[in-house]
């Protein structure tokens, strides 16, 4: 069994199981080791920032914990169950169950409003159009968007589409939400302010949150800081 | 950088341009291929025709010098094969006169040519079942450059000038060369060309779109980088004109081997020479560049969001609503099409008629989207299930995007249901006049050689052994006063029961008399071999006696015995008649055949079966252009449903990653992609039939179309088509799931 390499485990570590984990992650693209050996364990409702240069397997790490890749060896477990073995559709419903998803940017369906776009994993976890929507509408309030839910993403500013794509996120009550980038293409202040809302809401919603970001300015704003180089955890390095 | 070597570069290197470009290269083949063949059918006919003008006989001359030959023309038949029979007698002298291609000698009197297939059947049967008819000995064949087509049926009779039919024509030599284009064909391929060009144009269109928001973004960065508008659409065009000039090469170069295959499909009584559908270089090579040119002026207008607006092509665009007016379109170009159909009478309402047509098929260009605009508003209103929702409202974004990927196979089912209205309708009219019965066979001639055909068949019969005889029906004028009148046949009551389309209805029990369908007053009635002779009075006490007309569309004819013909009325036109059953047609056709000595000899029967033919002929024809149709306007479809799976790559990659099943977005899809396509396939459908309806008014006033399920066909043909072609969207949304978050 790997240890944690990680000083400073979440602050409910002690009491539950872990969120989510990873155990001896590797993802190789050819020769490339783009994940190297990763163990990371995540708590439940714990925000982790994922840092570090360019190639160094950021993205790769959030995409074989959230089922979008598969490893090529190790284990991924949700609340200590492996889920990496599991079969292309379990693990899309995983993800749309269990997981919420922010991406950096334009991943709104254009055609549909923002009220639409955040009640579109309600709607396709077979909740009611009227409760979807009214749900959709409590969660663009509680971010800011009041009144803005008719808008499409075009007729949006990025931070305001970003808060759109935070509301989808946490709509269903995922237990654990991926960002990748979440603020890449937002100016510093827009950044830190998007940044905010995310924090805030899922921490209100009890959801563990892992940001990927290059900004190590906006990493020192959430709890936890891993970071990550050449496909391994980098040791002593820790957040606040 | 040289734009062509940047191009090169970008389809080295990126798979989906490259598909695209191949893509792009076969729509612009395939339709240049088309193009090629359905410009050159009437070219084919009018080949075809410069090889038989020989056998017709040369209506233009008088002009172009003295009378030479004489010459008969006339259609005999065997097993159901027509065979053209040309009979010649030389009024000079013979060497004088210049020979067809493929004619080796002139026959002399009682001397016969015969066509290599024709000369087969022939040796392969009595020659009282085929041979005979020619009533000579065979000194020759004639060569392929003689025929119409390979396996022509043609035979060329020699006579002495003063031994030649009443219809045969005196001429300077055979007429040679100087064939028209077949009118019918070229409409046909007029309406093939539209048909099928404007599925491959969208295939083409659609292929492009499976890179537009690569090339788009790719563009953008280009401008954004400094490139000129003048760069960067030199760029495009460079991509583009590879794809299109290769296509449009390949198209070109694939060319014969449609055409011979074109060759066995049988028009006109036969196939064709492979020769035939050579097109003159004048006209291949602009139909060759004309292609690619289209594909390029596409992408270039294509162009314009990106060269005005660098950022804009990656950003959103915006949503006017389309403008109700659009749906008056259809209406009004319905209405103006009514209008002159129903005015059109000289070559001017035609015009206008195919003007209305073409209205008609352009409004659908403008309803269409809009149609397929208010279905999204619907689905967007009544949805329930997301599937429903992101089709309605794509529906609703892009209508014109949505429906340009069904335009082809609209367009196909339009034309197809048209057709298949009209054929069934054409057919029903298709028939005979003619008094006698489908079995008799029959000669129109004059008296003084009915006579002697009369000898002649019944010699022969006699010596066949058959029991069937010929006599000769002669025709004469009942006239009333100066310009009333009727024509009668010369024939006794018994003999007119046999040989004609009508019931006596015990008439020939009483005493010889005149017989008429209705009824008929004698008082005053002369009777004359001709219209407008003096006539001889008809004994006012002659008995009249109704009959039935039994057989359909037989024009009015009434009946005078020859036993009342009033004495000094001899018939100058006299037609010579021989009833034949099932198992002595031929036979008999040899007799009389062989007496005639190249006069027509006319069936009822042969006359519908002519019809029948041509009508299968058109039938054969509109079947393999709808399918075709129904083909390239499917992988058009297929094309632009793939098109639009990997505009939306990124949303969907997205989507699929946070979990959305494939099968909710596959189902979106394929309603975004067939609903406008059924919509529109249903109303292409009936305003199809509606439009066919219009047409065959213009032919026929009275009769009413014949509507058969089949018309429904196309629709079917049509959807079905839309529905396989939406169901590629599953693949191409796998291609996706499988690296959801790839960046393009
Ligand atoms: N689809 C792929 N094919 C080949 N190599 C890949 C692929 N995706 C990532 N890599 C390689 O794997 C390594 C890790 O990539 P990853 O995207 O995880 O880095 P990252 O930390 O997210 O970088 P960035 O901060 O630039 O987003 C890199 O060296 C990259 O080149
Ligand atoms: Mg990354």
């Amino acid at each position: 069994m790997p240890t944690q390499t990680t000083q400073s485990p979440g602050p409910l570590a002690t009491s539950t199981r872990p969120a989510l984990s990873g155990r001896g992650l590797v993802k190789r693209y050819g020769a490339q080791h783009a994940l190297a050996g990763v163990d990371i364990d995540i708590q439940p409702g714990e925000a982790v920032a994922i840092v570090g240069p360019s190639g160094s397997g950021k993205t790769s790490l959030l995409h074989v914990l959230a089922g979008i890749l598969p490893a090529d060896s190790g284990e991924v477990l949700l609340a200590g169950t492996r889920i990496d073995h599991l079969g292309k559709a379990k693990r899309s419903e995983l993800r749309r169950t269990e997981f919420g998803f922010v991406f950096q940017s334009g991943m709104l369906v254009a055609e549909l409003s923002a009220e639409e776009n955040a009640a579109l994993p309600l709607l396709l976890g077979g909740v009611s159009r009227g409760q979807a929507l009214a749900d959709a509408r409590q969660w663009l309030d509680r971010l800011g968007l009041a009144g803005k839910g008719a808008r499409r993403p075009g007729e949006l500013s990025g931070g305001e589409a970003q808060r759109v794509a935070i509301a989808r996120a946490l709509a269903h009550q995922p237990s654990v939400i991926f960002a990748d980038e979440p603020t890449g293409a937002l100016d510093t202040r827009t950044g830190r302010d998007t940044m905010n809302a995310l924090l805030g809401a899922a921490a209100e919603n009890g959801a563990a949150v892992v940001i990927v970001t290059h900004d190590r300015d906006l990493a020192e704003s959430v709890p936890r800081m891993v970071t990550i180089r050449d496909g391994r955890i980098a040791t002593g390095v820790t957040g606040s | 950088m040289n734009s062509f070597r940047l191009a090169l570069r970008v389809l080295r290197g990126d798979r989906r341009t490259r598909t695209s470009a191949i893509l792009t290269g076969l729509g612009v083949a395939v339709a240049t291929g088309l193009v090629l063949l359905l410009v050159s059918l009437p070219f084919a006919t009018e080949a075809r025709g410069e090889r038989s003008t020989w056998q017709e006989p040369s209506y233009g001359s008088g002009e172009d010098g003295p009378a030479t030959l004489s010459l008969a023309s006339s259609e005999d038949y065997t097993g159901g094969d027509k065979i053209t029979r040309v009979d010649v007698a030389p009024l000079t002298d013979p060497g004088s006169i210049a020979l067809p291609p493929g004619v080796g000698k002139l026959p002399a009197p009682g001397e016969v040519l015969l066509s290599p297939e024709l000369a087969r059947l022939a040796d392969g049967m009595p020659g009282s079942q085929l041979g005979e008819r020619f009533g000579g000995d065979v000194v020759g064949t004639l060569g392929e450059d003689a025929l119409k087509f390979p396996g022509q049926l043609v035979a060329l009779v020699g006579h002495d000038a003063d031994d030649m039919p009443v219809t045969a024509f005196q001429q300077n030599g055979f007429a040679l060369g100087g064939a028209e284009q077949d009118p019918l064909l070229q409409l046909l391929a007029g309406v093939g060309v539209v048909v099928l060009i404007v599925p491959s144009l969208v295939l083409v269109a659609s292929s492009a779109r499976l890179i537009a928001a690569r090339r788009e973004r790719r563009l953008a960065a280009l401008r954004l980088a400094g490139a000129t508008p003048r760069q960067v659409i030199s760029m495009v065009s460079a991509e583009t004109a590879i794809a299109a000039v290769g296509g449009a090469l390949l198209g070109a170069a694939a060319s014969p081997l449609l055409h011979k295959l074109a060759t066995f499909v049988p028009w006109d009584g036969g196939t064709w020479q492979a020769s035939d559908f050579q097109l003159p270089l004048g006209v291949a090579i602009p139909v060759v560049l004309l292609m690619p040119a289209l594909v390029l002026l596409a992408a270039v207008l294509g162009l314009r969001r990106v060269m005005w607006t660098p950022l804009g092509a990656t950003g959103s665009h915006e949503r006017k609503p389309l403008h109700w007016w659009r749906l008056l379109s259809l209406p009004l170009a319905g209405l103006f099409f009514a209008v002159v159909v129903s005015t059109a009478e000289d070559e001017m309402g035609m015009m206008l008629v195919l003007l209305g047509l073409a209205l008609i098929v352009a409004s659908a260009a403008l309803v269409g989207p809009w149609v397929t605009s208010a279905i999204g508003g619907i689905f967007g209103r009544i949805w329930r299930r997301p599937s429903v929702l992101l089709a309605g409202r794509r529906l609703r974004d892009d209508p014109k995007g949505a429906y340009r990927a069904s335009a082809g196979v609209v367009l196909a089912v339009f034309t197809g249901s048209m057709a298949l209205t009209l054929m069934p309708s054409f057919e029903s009219m298709a028939g005979s006049s003619s008094p006698f019965r489908d079995s008799v066979l029959y000669v129109p001639t004059d008296a003084a050689r009915a006579e002697r055909i009369v000898a002649e068949t019944n010699a022969t019969l006699e010596r066949y052994g058959q029991r069937e005889r010929a006599i000769g029906v002669g025709e004469v004028v009942l006239a009333k006063g100066e310009n009333s009148g009727q024509q009668a046949l010369v024939l006794d009551c018994e003999r007119a029961e046999g040989l004609l389309r009508l019931d006596m209805a015990g008439a020939c029990a009483g005493t010889p008399g005149v017989y008429s369908e209705y009824p008929m007053e004698l008082n005053g009635v002369t009777v004359s071999a001709e219209w407008g002779t003096q006539g001889v009075p008809l004994p006012a006490d002659t008995p009249v006696r109704p009959f039935e007309v039994t057989g359909e569309d037989m024009y009015s004819t009434a009946i005078i015995d020859p036993a009342v013909l009033p004495e000094g009325v001899s018939p100058s036109e006299v037609t010579v008649a021989v009833p034949t059953t099932q198992a002595n047609r031929e036979v008999v056709r040899t007799a009389l055949a062989a007496a005639a000595g190249g006069a027509q000899i006319e069936s009822r029967e042969m006359r519908i079966w002519d019809q029948q033919t041509q009508l299968s002929d058109l039938r054969r024809v509109t079947v393999i252009g709808l399918v075709a149709a129904a083909v390239l306007s499917g992988c058009s479809a297929a094309i632009a449903t793939a098109g639009s799976v990997m505009d939306r790559r990124r949303t969907f990659g997205a989507l699929i990653a946070a979990g959305t099943p494939v099968r909710v977005l596959a189902r979106a899809l394929r309603t975004e992609a067939a609903m406008p396509a059924l919509v529109a396939t249903i109303g292409a459908g009936v305003v199809g039939v509606l439009v066919a309806i219009g047409l065959y008014s213009l032919v026929e006033e009275e009769s009413s179309v014949v509507l058969t399920p089949w018309i429904a066909a196309p629709v079917v043909l049509g959807a079905g088509v839309a529905v396989l072609a939406a169901s590629v969207c599953r693949p191409a949304l796998n291609r996706v799931r499988a690296e959801p978050l790839a960046d393009e």
